[in-house]
């Protein structure tokens, strides 16, 4: 089912009051959650999928995945961190992940932005260039 | 007539002559008589008509010979027209002949320009589509030997490289990221 005009206004606005300073605060999630409990707003099943949603993505930004093949020092993910914290201007958390099929390099997703420099990807860049 | 009749009666009474031939004036003039009658009944029925008949007869033979001059003069101009027509029939056939000879042969060069450059579209479109083919066919084969060379180099490198290169490699990855 498709969310209406005003649903989408409402889950809108409960995003909005679930940040704090720019931040997906945990108690004002607690709190947007128990109001939707205790109100039951028409549509409350796709209110909560576009919160879900929306909170979902908020986080993503503020958290950097680093896939890498090989060894990364706690260093080197600091330096990550602070490098995405200085690009958009907010807090990131970097969280590591192995992929072996990367070769070697790194693969850091912030939200929908993927920043890559990785064997694997030179040959699948190679292999299109031909 | 009849007083010269009379007159050769009376001198012939007079000399005589009539008593020696026994002749009576009055059966003279009798016989005169009847054949006047006979000779007027046979004018009137008789050579009368056939007088009428033959001046018809003859009319009707200037008739025929006049139709038949006008006829022959009739049937020459005829004939004379006839000719002319027909000179003019052949002449107009002969056009018509030519006009269709001609509208042939530029049906016939039509059809052999319009077949020739079928021929030459077709041709063009064959060794494009060969040359498309031929593309195709090298472009398939390229992406093949790349993607085998990615694939064997990844299989290559998976073994290869050592925990060291990787490092190095994520130190150098690390700077790239870093300096976006």
């Amino acid at each position: 089912m498709r969310a209406d005009k005003k649903t989408k206004l409402l889950a809108k606005q409960l995003f909005r009051l679930s940040l704090v300073n720019g931040q997906v605060s945990a108690e004002q999630v607690a709190g947007v959650l128990g109001y939707i409990e205790k109100i039951a707003p028409r549509h409350a099943l796709s209110v909560l999928k576009l919160y879900h949603r929306a909170i979902q993505t908020e986080v993503a930004k503020s958290q950097a995945l680093v896939e890498h093949a090989g060894a990364v020092s706690d260093a080197t993910l600091q330096l990550i961190e602070n490098a995405m914290s200085k690009k958009y201007q907010r807090p990131v958390t970097a969280s590591a992940r192995p992929n072996p099929k990367l070769l070697a390099g790194l693969r850091v997703r912030v939200g929908s932005d993927v920043y890559e420099s990785t064997v694997a990807g030179q040959l699948t860049a190679l292999s299109n260039a031909v | 007539m009849l007083p010269t009749l009379l007159a050769v009666t009376e001198t012939a009474h007079e000399s005589g002559i009539v008593q020696q031939f026994g002749l009576e004036p009055k059966f003279v003039l009798m016989q005169v008589v009847s054949f006047l009658i006979l000779f007027s009944v046979l004018y009137k029925f008789g050579i009368k008509p056939t007088i009428a008949t033959m001046e018809e007869r003859n009319n009707k033979i200037a008739d025929g010979l006049k139709h038949a001059e006008e006829t022959q003069v009739r049937l020459a101009a005829a004939a004379q027209e006839s000719a002319q027509l027909i000179k003019t029939a052949q002449q107009q056939a002969q056009k018509v002949v030519d006009e269709a000879r001609k509208i042939a042969k530029d049906f016939a060069d039509k059809q052999q320009a319009d077949a020739t450059a079928r021929a030459a579209d077709t041709l063009a479109k064959a060794q494009q589509s060969i040359e498309l083919e031929h593309r195709k066919m090298l472009d398939q084969a390229r992406g093949e030997i790349a993607r085998l060379v990615v694939k064997t180099t990844e299989q290559v490198l998976a073994k290869k490289l050592s925990e060291a290169d990787r490092a190095a490699y994520n130190d150098a990855a690390t700077k790239e990221l870093t300096a976006i």
